[in-house]
């Protein structure tokens, strides 16, 4: 019923061009990420759907109706800002109640929905209070009181735990993600952070900045496993991940190698760069066949390692799960890939090449 | 120790300050309660025999010079005059912050209005004024008063308009809200501190507003600035500084009740705890 779908939507800030030809559907309650650096975009896709943009070219829908022209009031969507953007001299209750007030709901039904707002948020206790007298992560709570107390046919998150320190970030992406189960609504969610990405969405879309010399503005979009097992191209590939992918350039000849390792595979024609992911490469003892290097840096995480290899090919990372033995920097090794892991993406287009 | 004498020592360089800079008022003040003979003999602050025979002659003049009459006048019009001048502004100043609606050239001619010397103004409106029997009203002295407060009401409007935080206005417009609404509901309440803040100013500026005053009035509607100086040579011969003196202390007490009343919430912070700081 609210799917949602860009069609060829274009968005230029006084010449600059920031979006164009963006081609997405997001389905009837489907919970899509917007990811990608900052400059990219995302927010000003989103924005376009609340209507606080308006597009410079194509057609935004909502529930196959053009939202072209029509108020962010008249678009039955509901938003949660990252800055919370509450009503400062409105208590909690009248926060949350706003939108229904707008609404002309009745006064009853609005005190009905607005204690059930607070409930399955926990902010009871703190209806009387004002903004100011809250907590960081009350106050997002408050936001999200005020989305959900409409029922609206969308929710749109824009980067709402970036205000959040570390430990509150975790419990309240917990917290939307359970919101997310009550609630079957079309749900799109804007941020920078690839870890809020890569668990909450059911898709990701990743976004890249024009201004970079991108020439598209959607750079893949897909499941959070489609994206990492997958990525139709460098910018994906580099995006998502950490450490990143190690990229290596591969050189003439038609057997596609590893360092002293063949790697069973034609190479394929034209400059390309081999992709592995830091957890599908191995360490080796020197002489193995393999890529040659030397241990420059390990990072202990407690769970794992980090090993910065200096090869041929420069700097590598390898990730390290096994902890029976801790690697020592200065020592020589030799790197093996997981050849059912490799990604080969052309240097120049930045496109994924098919393996042969 | 040395903490209370730094303390004394704060609180001399106050009391220094608000002497030298309220002098004028402060020997108003004096004078108005000093003796006319005492006014002549002795020049100190310090009064010899106080009395309220000053402020009684000012009251005892009702017949001719009605002093209340011309403080009704003055607090009708300059409270209308602060509030129409307001009520236009305050959505103009919108206009302007958010919409970019003649931001460019209306507020610059608006402000450089200001800066013309209203006496030019004078002769249409007094025409205008008397086609449609305005004159001697305190509604036409009022409209005056309104568009001589616009240009710097719409000024600090603009600019504290602009300075809010807009995801607050976004925010209410994907509630629901619509322009108008958003402007009641949600810009108005907190935009209250600097609302007050230039009704306070506006209402000083009408208070002491003389020169239409002077001409648009002749005996309904004169506003105190004006009826003030009629006392100075109420009795015929020389000036009655005493009451003088205290006609003046009497003009100035409404706006400096205004300004007392309203200081709190001026300095107030309005936005407090909406957006992360």
């Amino acid at each position: 019923m609210a799917e949602i779908e860009y069609k060829s939507v274009a968005k230029s800030f006084d010449q600059v061009s920031v979006i164009t030809d963006l081609n997405l559907t997001v389905g009837d309650g489907e919970f899509v990420v917007f990811v990608g650096p900052s400059g990219c975009g995302k927010s000003t896709a989103l924005r376009m759907i609340a209507g606080l943009e308006e597009a410079s070219a194509g057609d935004i829908r909502i529930g196959n109706r053009s939202m072209a022209g029509l108020a962010p009031s008249e678009r039955n969507v509901a938003m949660v800002f990252q800055s919370y953007a509450l009503y400062p001299h409105m208590t909690v209750a009248g926060n949350i109640a706003f939108p229904l007030k707008m609404a002309g709901r009745p006064a009853a039904e609005i005190a009905d929905r607005v204690k059930e707002a607070a409930d399955i948020l926990n902010l009871g206790p703190y209806l009387d209070r004002r903004p100011a007298q809250l907590s960081g992560g009350q106050r997002q709570r408050v936001a999200l009181g005020r989305a959900i107390v409409r029922h609206p046919d969308v929710f749109l998150f824009d980067e709402p735990l970036s205000n959040l320190d570390a430990d509150l970030r975790v419990s309240m992406r917990a917290e939307i993600m359970s919101l997310r189960q009550r609630i079957r609504a079309t749900m799109i969610y804007v941020t920078h952070d690839q870890t809020e990405a890569m668990t909450m969405g059911d898709r990701i879309a990743v976004f890249a900045p024009l201004k970079d010399g991108y020439q598209r503005s959607l750079m893949q979009i897909g499941t959070p496993d489609e994206l990492y097992d997958r990525p139709a191209n460098l910018f994906v590939a580099r995006f998502l991940g950490s450490p990143k992918m190690n990229l290596v350039a591969c050189h003439g000849g038609d057997r596609l190698r590893f360092g002293s390792l063949d790697l069973d595979a034609e190479a394929p024609a034209g400059d390309t760069l081999l992709g592995v992911r830091p957890e599908d490469l191995s360490l080796q003892d020197a002489g193995v066949a393999g890529l040659a290097g030397r241990i420059r840096l390990v990072e202990s995480l407690g769970a794992e390692y980090y090993v910065h290899v200096e090869t041929e090919e420069g700097e590598l990372v390898v990730r390290v799960m096994d902890r029976s033995r801790r690697p020592v920097s200065g020592e020589a090794v030799s790197l093996r890939p997981n050849r059912q892991a490799l990604h080969l993406f052309a240097k120049t287009s930045g496109e994924r090449l098919p393996r042969r | 120790m040395s903490k209370r004498l730094v303390n004394l020592a704060r609180w001399l360089v106050f009391a220094l300050a608000v002497l030298v800079l309220n002098f004028p008022v402060i020997a108003t003040a004096i004078t108005s309660l000093k003796s006319e003979a005492e006014i002549t003999t002795n020049a100190s602050l310090i009064i010899e025999a106080p009395t309220l025979a000053n402020y009684a002659a000012v009251f005892a003049m009702a017949d001719r010079f009605d002093i209340l009459h011309f403080l009704t006048n003055s607090l009708v019009a300059s409270l209308i005059g602060s509030a129409l001048a307001i009520a236009l502004a305050f959505p103009a100043a919108y206009a302007m912050a958010r919409f970019n609606v003649g931001r460019a050239w209306l507020l610059p001619l608006v402000v450089n209005l200001r800066a013309v010397p209203l006496i030019i103004f004078a002769i249409p409106i007094y025409l205008m004024y008397q086609q449609v029997g305005l004159l001697d009203t305190r509604f036409g002295l009022a409209l005056i008063l309104a568009l001589v407060n616009v240009p710097l009401v719409l000024v600090l409007l603009a600019s504290s308009i602009a300075d809010l935080p807009i995801e607050i206005e976004e925010a209410g417009r994907v509630d629901g809200a619509g322009t108008l609404r958003l402007l009641a509901y949600v810009v108005a309440p907190m935009s209250l501190n600097v609302v007050a803040a230039s009704s306070v100013l506006a209402f000083i500026y009408s208070w002491n507003e003389f020169l239409f005053g002077l001409i648009m009035t002749t005996n309904k509607a004169t506003p105190v600035s004006v009826g003030a100086s009629f006392f100075f040579a109420a009795s015929g011969g020389g000036v009655r500084w005493g009451v003088a003196a205290a006609v003046m202390i009497l003009a100035t007490l409404p706006p400096l009740v205004i300004g007392l009343v309203m200081y709190r919430q001026i300095g107030r912070s309005m936005t407090a705890g909406a957006v992360k700081g």
